[in-house]
């Protein structure tokens, strides 16, 4: 008699417990869920941003070289032309 | 072991278990924290976005226009010296034709070379040719001419103080005399520079209209005529017309 007493108090503190804990619910859950799925899509989208703007970045260079090259070739060819009259 | 003992260590379990459970499950203060720092943090990484299209849509313009500026930049060279795509095209294959004759001149051995003297100044009349073009002027053609002529003259170099010698043959069969071996393609290819050959030997040519058949003549490189050797070609023809004119009797 006494044993299941025991048992009783205990399990029914542990329900109590348990139960009226301040949990989330699943929707809750669910929106937290979907807060990090985005946060994490954002993160992905930014890599390949930084990537896309490094490559445009190196294309850029290398154009304003070629650029300055081809203007610098011009001024030889005129000159060099000049000098073949 | 009394009952109050066992009944003792199951509560302590079975606390145990509830703790462990409540401490896995996500109170609704941490769900809200989470939810705080994960909007935070979705705010500013969109923002961070918005700063990087941006970015990238204004590198993207550039790019287009640095190209459309080298396009033009390309264009007015090609402009400059006339060219086509086709006449470019045309132009470097002629170029690639003395590449390829200078790599199988410079093959030949120096005795190889000097009986193949002639195709020296095919390749020097190729390279004057192709300088003559306004599409030498380019750099990358300017560069590579340059080049070209540097490597034949390199070639001419090795000939330099080399002594040729030709044996001579008999006259019945080979019809050898100064002239004649001058105009041999592998020695002058060219009658005219005969006296080249007797001013180089004179040690063993006292006159010019007669040679023996096995005499090892020198063969000067190809080159005009000196003043020297004009002067004695001058005074064989005066020799000559002289012999020819009848004595006062």
């Amino acid at each position: 008699m006494k044993k299941s007493l025991w048992v009783m108090l205990v399990a029914g503190s542990l329900m109590a417990l348990v139960g009226c804990s301040n949990k989330p619910s699943a929707e809750e859950l669910q929106q937290l869920e979907a807060l990090k799925a985005e946060v994490a899509s954002l993160e992905r989208q930014i890599s390949t941003l930084d990537s896309e703007r490094a490559s445009l970045m190196r294309a850029i260079a290398d154009k304003d070289a070629k650029l300055n090259q081809c203007t610098q070739d011009k001024t030889l060819v005129e000159q060099r032309l000049k000098a073949m009259q | 072991m009394n009952w109050n003992k066992r009944l003792f260590i199951h509560v302590m379990l079975v606390c145990a278990l509830a703790a462990t459970a409540l401490a896995q499950e996500m109170t609704k203060e941490e769900w809200q924290k989470q939810m705080q720092e994960l909007t935070a943090k979705r705010d500013e990484l969109k923002n961070r976005m918005a700063t990087l299209q941006s970015e990238v849509d204004n590198l993207k313009r550039q790019d287009s226009d640095k190209a459309a500026a080298l396009k033009k930049c390309e264009d007015e060279l090609m402009a400059m010296v006339g060219a086509t795509a086709a006449s470019m095209a045309a132009y470097e294959a002629e170029l690639n034709r003395i590449d390829e004759k200078l790599n199988e001149l410079a093959r030949l051995s120096n005795q190889e070379l000097w009986n193949r003297k002639k195709e020296l100044d095919d390749v020097q009349s190729a390279i004057t040719n192709a300088k003559k073009n306004k599409m030498s002027a380019l750099p990358k053609y300017y560069d590579r001419l340059a080049n070209q002529q540097s490597r034949l003259d390199a070639l001419r170099k090795s000939l330099e103080g080399m002594t040729m010698t030709y044996t001579v043959g008999t006259w019945s069969k080979d019809r050898d005399c100064l002239w004649n071996i001058a105009k041999k393609p592998t020695i002058y290819d060219n009658a005219f520079l005969w006296p080249k050959i007797w001013q180089g030997n004179r040690d063993q040519i006292k006159n010019p209209d007669i040679i023996r058949p096995g005499q090892k003549l020198k063969i000067p490189p190809k080159a005009e005529l000196t003043a020297e050797e004009k002067s004695a070609a001058r005074r064989y023809w005066q020799n000559k017309q002289a012999a020819a004119v009848p004595n006062n009797p």
